[in-house]
């Protein structure tokens, strides 16, 4: 991201300031690059029809080699390394789409496609040198070697400023000598290129030794590198998951990605760039799977009616209609904005990732639950696709996490009284600093804004209600600000609500310039659909925030504290029941 | 050897085919098209020829605008230059595309002309006839083996129970069916070839069209199954239903 991005949408939304600017138009591919994508879309269903059959890799628990070849030599390992590398150049949303496509045919070669590309070499195009790219991208490109993204260690996931990994600087033999273990890592047994992040002592201008992390290509000829055995997952079966091991490696001076000691924000802008791939796969998942949902409950008749006469039924597919649209149209504006350039696009990526993970996984639920029984047979794809989807809300930064830095990177610089409070604040959440000085700056020139531009008169009362409660949402924002000072950042359960109400307004925000932009494109008659999904959306989006917000001021928080303290001192739930003493 | 391989854009398989309001053609709007699968048939046999005898690929496409991603499709796949035949509305008569593809191919030097057996839209299945007629060549339809050497055709055609063989001379027209190979998908690197080649645009040579089509009509819905009973004592029931009400007996 060039220093000089443009603040965040939902940032400036925490200040009141609403750059409408940034989401109107609703982004448009380009036509050329549409049509491609066209061509490349075809030819992954053509072979995923002859050749990727998911139960037989869930079952088997892994990707068939015929699979694996069959989709380097078509290319799909290069989706996004630019032409001259080798690869086929896709722009961010057309990237995010072909990972919603192979997402909405099989989760374990999603994550395996996007371990690789998505994370496993996103540091070396973001931050190599041409002579690295050079060296390594042609081979990513085509296959020959697989990418993974090694951060996470035993003692440090949430936490990943907290890894032990060292690199030690050997200066008379111009290597580092690397040791350090790494855990639960995609693509580990199938992978050759490692982007590694270790620690490495460095002297600050004030003469004091620091460690600080740096990112590492590691390979996996290197001398000392070994892999630990394949761990036996609940789901994404067939995508390889395994710890991996540095012992006395040496890895050249050359070998390291972006400035050494930068490597903590190498580390975070790879994975803000990489959450809309998974956003994208989520989504894929659940549209998959409502195709043979909506086939039987059209067809099985319970009380001689069809089960898609019942009401109850009828909510849960409106629900998961909706969902996904509103979700999918944050994606893509979000990619949008990435394929810009210029704008700080790291909070709405974690909007995205998060809501779309859980309305992937709600939908799902919802999909399973409608055709009943049969959802918890094996030989359906319901479970299956329930048991892949669930880790999306761990990895890729847990769903807590990306709440607290929706929040907290939200409010950061949020008006003057943050002035006094800003260091405190950047303290613990050091990494959260994703914005530039420049943004705050630009921030600061603006005046309060209390409307959008105007829209299509059909979609006129969702965008009050978006205004209403962004206004609030500020409001809020600054009171919480006020009220706990730098306690803020363990206030956790009304960040929690502060980030659900700014992703329900980016949400709300995101329909109606979708549909806005449709409407011009259509015509009001061809959107009936669009805009009913943009009002109802709205309507329920304004509801949840408002709950969220009064939750601020007014809550159970402090008993809720104090009865999860009480209960984990106590290790069990000790509450019993008539001739149920003996505790479970 | 110098290939010619018509192709036809045509809605996707799983298309669920509706018609426009005044029931006189389908509607289009949210149609999703493919390649004619038939075609790529031919496709994959020219490039096989290719490889085998050298020589150079053309697709030719008559349709409207849309059908240049059918066209890409084909070059995608790994054909060298192609050639869209252009036209405001597919015509409704085999004769008039014959026709128009004639027009074209009949100076463009070809060893060999290719296409699918039929379109899978219109199923016709008229045309890789009518252009041997009109280009007064050989033409041998339905083809699942062929077999070139030097300008000796052998190709063997599905026909009712059993296989035929044919021989005949290049220059010579064979239609393709199913089997006679395995169409290659089309690479990411293939994709990004047929990006850079320019399609020839030129409008079609357009005869009468002597076919008025009338109207469309669904088919007739089918009425749901029943279920009589589940054991012998149903049976009585079960043709007298089929007697009185199915009256199939
Ligand atoms: C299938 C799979 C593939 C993976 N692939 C990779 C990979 O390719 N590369 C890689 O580097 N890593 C990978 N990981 C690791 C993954 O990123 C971590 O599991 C994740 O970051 C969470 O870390 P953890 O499991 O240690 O959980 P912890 O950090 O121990 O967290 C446990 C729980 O506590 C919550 N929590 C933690 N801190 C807070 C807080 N401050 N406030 C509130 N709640 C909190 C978390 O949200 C979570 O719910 C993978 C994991 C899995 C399961």
């Amino acid at each position: 991201m060039p220093s000089k991005a443009l603040p965040s949408f939902s940032k400036a939304l925490f200040s009141g300031i609403l750059l409408d600017e940034l989401l109107f138009p609703y982004p448009k591919m380009d036509k050329e690059e549409a049509e491609n994508l066209k061509l490349v879309q075809e030819t992954f269903k053509k072979f995923a029809d002859d050749k990727i059959d998911s139960q037989k890799i869930d079952e088997e628990a892994h990707i068939p080699d015929e699979v694996m070849n069959g989709l380097k030599e078509l290319g799909f390992m290069g989706l996004s390394v630019p032409e001259k590398y080798g690869g086929f150049g896709l722009s961010n949303t057309g990237y995010v789409k072909m990972l919603e496509f192979i997402g909405g045919t099989d989760p374990s070669v999603a994550i395996m496609l996007g371990g690789h590309q998505s994370i496993g070499y996103k540091a070396l195009i973001l931050y190599g040198t041409d002579e690295q790219k050079k060296k390594y991208l042609p081979k990513l490109a085509s296959g020959e070697m697989v990418a993974s993204y090694c951060l996470t260690e035993p003692g440090a996931g949430s936490d990943a400023a907290g890894i032990q990994s060292k690199a030690v600087r050997d200066e008379k033999r111009g290597v580092y000598i690397l040791n350090g273990n790494k855990q639960w890592i995609t693509n580990a047994g199938i992978a050759d290129f490692l982007t590694v992040f270790a620690k490495e002592p460095i002297t600050d201008k004030d003469g004091k030794v620091k460690e600080k992390i740096s990112a590492f290509i590691v390979t996996r000829d290197m001398k000392g590198v070994s892999v630990g055995k394949e761990e036996n997952k609940l789901g994404l079966k067939g995508s390889s998951t395994a710890s991996l091991f540095f012992e006395d490696v040496e890895v050249p001076f050359e070998n390291v990605i972006g400035e050494p000691g930068k490597g903590f924000k190498v580390a975070m802008n790879v994975l803000n760039a990489g959450r809309l791939g998974l956003s994208g796969g989520s989504l894929g998942a659940l549209k998959h799977v409502m195709r043979p949902a909506l086939a039987h409950i059209k067809e099985r008749r319970q009380f001689g009616k069809t089960l898609s006469e019942f009401e109850m039924i009828k909510e849960k597919v409106a629900q998961m209609t909706i969902d996904l649209f509103a979700t999918e149209s944050m994606i893509y504006l979000t990619s949008g904005l990435m394929d810009r350039g210029d704008v700080d696009y790291s909070l709405e990526a974690a909007m995205c990732k998060v809501r779309a993970t859980e309305v992937a996984w709600n939908g799902i639920n919802e999909c399973l639950q409608m055709v009943g029984g049969l959802g918890f047979m094996k030989e359906y794809p319901y479970q299956r696709l329930m048991r892949d989807g669930r880790v999306n809300m761990i990895f890729e930064g847990t769903n807590e996490i990306l709440r607290m830095f929706i929040t907290l990177a939200g409010i950061r610089d949020e008006g003057e009284y943050l002035k006094k409070i800003g260091e405190a604040l950047k303290g613990p959440i050091k990494g959260f600093g994703v914005l530039t000085d420049y943004a705050t700056q630009w921030l600061k020139d603006r005046v309060m804004t209390e409307h959008i531009r105007d829209v299509h008169p059909s979609l006129a009362n969702a965008k009050v209600q978006f205004e209403t409660w962004a206004k609030n949402t500020h409001f809020s924002a600054e009171r919480f600000i006020m009220h706990h000072g730098k306690n803020v950042i363990y206030r956790e359960m009304r960040q929690e609500r502060l980030a659900n109400a700014a992703i329900d307004l980016f949400g709300m925000i995101s329909t109606i310039s979708r549909v806005d932009s449709l409407i011009a494109e259509k015509g009001e008659e061809k959107c009936k659909h669009e805009i009913m999904i943009a009002n109802v959306f709205a309507d329920q989006a304004w509801r949840r925030v408002r709950r969220n917000l009064l939750m601020m001021d007014s809550n159970a928080d402090r008993q809720m504290g104090e009865l999860s303290d009480f209960m984990v001192k106590q290790g069990f739930y000790p509450f019993a029941t008539e001739s149920m003493e003996i505790l479970l | 050897m110098n290939i010619a391989v018509c192709v036809k854009q045509v809605p996707d398989t799983e298309t669920k085919v509706k018609l426009t309001e005044d029931k006189k053609a389908v509607d289009e709007s949210e149609i999703n098209f493919i390649l004619n699968p038939y075609d790529e048939f031919a496709v994959e046999e020219a490039l096989q020829l290719k490889e085998k005898y050298d020589g150079e690929v053309t697709v030719i496409s008559l349709g409207p605008d849309r059908i240049s991603s059918a066209i890409r499709s084909a070059l995608a796949m790994g054909a060298d230059k192609a050639i869209h035949l252009q036209v405001d509305e597919n015509p409704q008569d085999p004769n008039v595309v014959a026709n128009a593809l004639a027009a074209e191919l009949k100076n463009g030097g070809y060893d060999l002309i290719l296409l699918g057996k039929q379109a899978i839209d219109d199923d016709h299945t008229q045309v890789p006839s009518i252009l041997g007629e009109k280009l007064g060549l050989p033409s041998v339809t339905v083809v699942i083996k062929l077999n070139i050497d030097g300008d000796k055709v052998v190709a063997e055609r599905e026909i009712d129970g059993a296989h035929e063989i044919v021989e005949c001379t290049l220059p010579a027209i064979i239609s393709t069916q199913r089997g006679l190979n395995e169409p290659r998908y089309a690479s990411l690197k293939g994709i990004m070839r047929a990006k850079k080649i320019q399609i020839e645009q030129k409008p079609a040579q357009l005869s009468d069209d002597q076919l008025n089509i009338i109207g469309f009509e669904y088919p007739p819905q089918k009425n749901p199954g029943k279920i009589v009973g589940d054991s012998a004592d149903a049976v009585p029931e079960l043709l007298r239903l089929l007697h009185e009400e199915a009256k199939v007996i």
